[in-house]
C-alpha cells in the first residue's frame, strides 16, 4: 500500500516539480536600460520603447532566474546585485497574475558604451 | 540645325536641365513603385484622425500634417509641444528620468472630449517630481531619409568626447535605452527614422500601431474605461509603412544658387568654426533604396550631442545632459521661421548669438566680424 502511494505521489508530483523548474515559453522579451534594481524585493525596472514612446517594464526576478553577463561570445553567470542602472539587458519574461516575471536576463553592455 | 536642337533637347531632358527638388518633392531617382508609395504615404501623412478612428485620448495634433506643414507637408510648423524630465545633477551618478512610467517625456497638450468628460483635464498633467519642462518646435523633416541612411560609423568618426584635438568641440553620441546609437530628436535619442515615425503616431496623435500597440497612460495612470473607443491598433502595418515611405523619400530642399556674397559667407562659416559641428556633408551607406544609397547630403550636422551652455539647457534625455543638444541639421534652414529647439530665436542671427558652451567660440568670432562678413554668413545660410 505504502509503495503504491509513494509511486502515485512520485508520478503526480514529479511532473509538477519539473514544470515549476522549467520556465514556460517566454511570452515576450525586451531589451532596454535598467532604471532601478531592488535586490531585496528582487525586482527590476527596464526603460524601453519606440522613438519617443517610452515605457517602463517592471519585472519580478525569482531567485532561480539565470542572470548572465554577455561579453562577446563569452557568457558568465552574475547575480542580481551586479546589475546597475544604465546596464543594457535583454530579458525574456512572462505574464503572471502578480505581474511580469523574468525567465532569463542577459547583461549585454552599458548605455554609455553603446551596444550595436 | 534641327539636328543640333534635337541633340540639345535630348541632353537637357537627360540631365543638365533637370529641375532640382523643391521643398516637398520626393528624392530624385525613385522607381515607379517607390514614387507610388511616396504619393500614397503623403495621403496618410496628411490624414486627419478623429476620436472615432483613434485620435488620442491624449494628443498634440490630429495628424502629422497639422504640424509639419509650413511651407509644405514635411516641413516645420508653428506648433510648440512640451517634454519633461527629472534630473538631479547634485546627486552622485545622476541618471536622467524621462518619466517613461509617468507619461513622459512627451506630455500632450490636448485631450479628446471623452477624456475631458472622464477626468476634467485639458492636457496631460505633469508629475510634481518634474524638474524641467522643455518646449519643442516642430522640426523640418525634409531629407531625413538620407540622415537615416548615414552609417553609424560615419557619425562616430566625428565624435571627440574628450576633445583630444583641443578645438573646444567635443561631440559625443547619445544612445537609445537598448544601447544603439541615436540620431533623431533634438537630443539624438532615437536610432532610426522608422522608430521616430512609429513612436510619433502614438505620442503625438495617440494612434496605436503595430510598433506601439498600447495607448499611453495619463501621467502613469491607465485610461478611464470608455475613453478610447477605437480598437487597437488604430493604424495598420500598411498605413504605417506608407507614412514612413513618404517621410523617408522626401528630398531635402536643394541648396539655392549662391551669390558671390553667399559664397564668401560659406567660407566665413567655416573660418569661424561653425563647421566643427555643422559638418557640411554626410555620405549615406548601402541602402536598399537606390535614391538613398551612397549619396552626399548637405546636412550641416554631425548628429552628435554638444554642450550648448546653461542658457539653452532644458531636459535631459538618455545620456544627453540638460545642456546637450544634437547639432541641428541646417538643410532647409531657409524655410524656417523660428530657430533653436524651442523656437526662442526669431532669426538665424539671434540663434547664432544664443549659442553657448561648445558654440561660444564660434559665436564670439561671428560677433567680432565686420558687418559685411556677418551679412555674408547670413546670406549663405539663406541658401541652405
Amino acid at each position: 500500500m505504502h509503495r503504491v502511494t509513494l509511486i502515485s505521489a512520485v508520478l503526480f508530483i514529479a511532473p509538477l516539480a519539473l514544470a515549476a523548474q522549467q520556465p514556460t515559453a517566454p511570452h515576450d522579451s525586451v531589451r532596454g536600460a535598467i532604471r532601478a534594481v531592488d535586490t531585496r524585493g528582487r525586482t527590476l525596472e527596464v526603460t524601453t520603447g519606440v522613438g519617443l514612446a517610452l515605457r517602463v517594464v517592471r519585472l519580478q526576478v525569482p531567485a532561480a532566474v539565470p542572470i548572465t553577463d554577455q561579453k562577446g561570445a563569452q557568457s558568465a553567470p552574475i547575480n542580481l546585485a551586479a546589475l546597475k542602472p544604465g546596464d543594457v539587458i535583454r530579458v525574456s519574461f512572462g505574464s503572471r497574475p502578480t505581474g511580469f516575471v523574468a525567465y532569463t536576463i542577459e547583461r549585454v553592455g552599458r548605455m554609455e558604451v553603446g551596444v550595436p | 540645325m534641327t539636328r543640333r536642337w534635337i541633340a540639345l533637347l535630348a541632353m537637357c531632358s537627360a540631365a543638365s536641365c533637370r529641375r532640382p527638388p523643391q521643398p516637398g518633392d520626393p528624392l530624385p531617382g525613385l522607381s515607379a513603385a517607390e514614387r507610388a508609395q511616396f504619393d500614397s504615404g503623403r495621403a496618410v501623412f496628411d490624414s486627419t484622425f478623429t476620436p472615432q478612428v483613434g485620435l488620442g485620448p491624449l494628443f498634440n495634433a490630429s495628424g502629422c500634417g497639422e504640424c509639419h506643414e509650413d511651407p509644405v507637408k514635411g516641413a516645420g510648423g508653428d506648433e510648440v509641444e512640451h517634454h519633461a524630465a527629472v534630473f538631479h545633477p547634485e546627486r552622485a551618478a545622476a541618471m536622467c528620468d524621462e518619466l517613461a512610467d509617468k507619461g513622459g517625456p512627451v506630455f500632450q497638450d490636448s485631450v479628446t472630449p471623452a477624456l475631458h468628460a472622464a477626468l476634467g483635464i485639458d492636457r496631460e498633467p505633469r508629475p510634481p517630481s518634474v524638474t524641467v519642462v522643455a518646449e519643442r518646435t516642430t522640426p523640418d523633416i525634409l531629407g531625413f531619409g538620407l540622415l537615416d541612411a548615414v552609417p553609424d560609423s560615419v557619425i562616430l568618426s566625428y565624435a571627440d568626447p574628450d576633445d583630444k584635438n583641443h578645438d573646444g568641440i567635443s561631440g559625443r553620441p547619445n544612445r537609445f535605452f537598448d544601447g544603439r546609437l541615436g540620431r533623431f530628436g533634438r537630443k539624438a535619442s532615437v536610432p532610426t527614422l522608422r522608430e521616430f515615425n512609429d513612436g510619433a503616431f502614438q505620442v503625438e496623435i495617440g494612434i496605436t500601431n503595430p510598433s506601439v500597440p498600447v495607448e499611453g497612460t495619463v501621467a502613469g495612470d491607465p485610461l478611464p474605461a470608455g475613453t478610447d473607443p477605437a480598437p487597437e491598433p488604430e493604424i495598420g502595418a500598411r498605413g504605417l509603412e506608407l507614412a514612413d515611405a513618404f517621410v523617408r523619400l522626401l528630398a531635402p530642399p536643394a541648396p539655392l544658387k549662391q551669390s558671390r556674397e553667399a559664397r564668401r559667407g560659406r567660407d566665413i562659416f567655416a573660418q569661424v568654426g561653425c563647421t566643427g559641428c555643422h559638418i557640411p556633408t554626410l555620405r549615406t551607406g548601402d541602402n536598399p533604396i537606390p535614391a538613398l544609397s551612397h549619396k552626399e547630403v548637405a546636412a550641416y550636422t554631425d548628429l552628435l550631442l554638444h554642450d550648448m551652455g546653461p542658457q539653452l539647457a532644458d531636459i535631459c534625455f538618455g545620456l544627453a545632459k540638460p545642456s546637450e543638444f544634437r547639432t541641428e541639421p541646417l538643410m532647409g534652414v531657409r524655410l524656417a521661421t523660428k530657430f533653436l529647439h524651442d523656437g526662442r530665436a526669431k532669426t538665424p542671427e539671434q540663434a547664432i548669438e544664443m549659442h553657448g558652451g561648445e558654440g561660444m567660440r564660434s559665436r564670439d568670432l561671428f560677433e567680432a566680424l565686420p558687418a559685411a562678413d556677418r551679412a555674408a554668413l547670413l546670406a549663405f545660410l539663406k541658401t541652405l
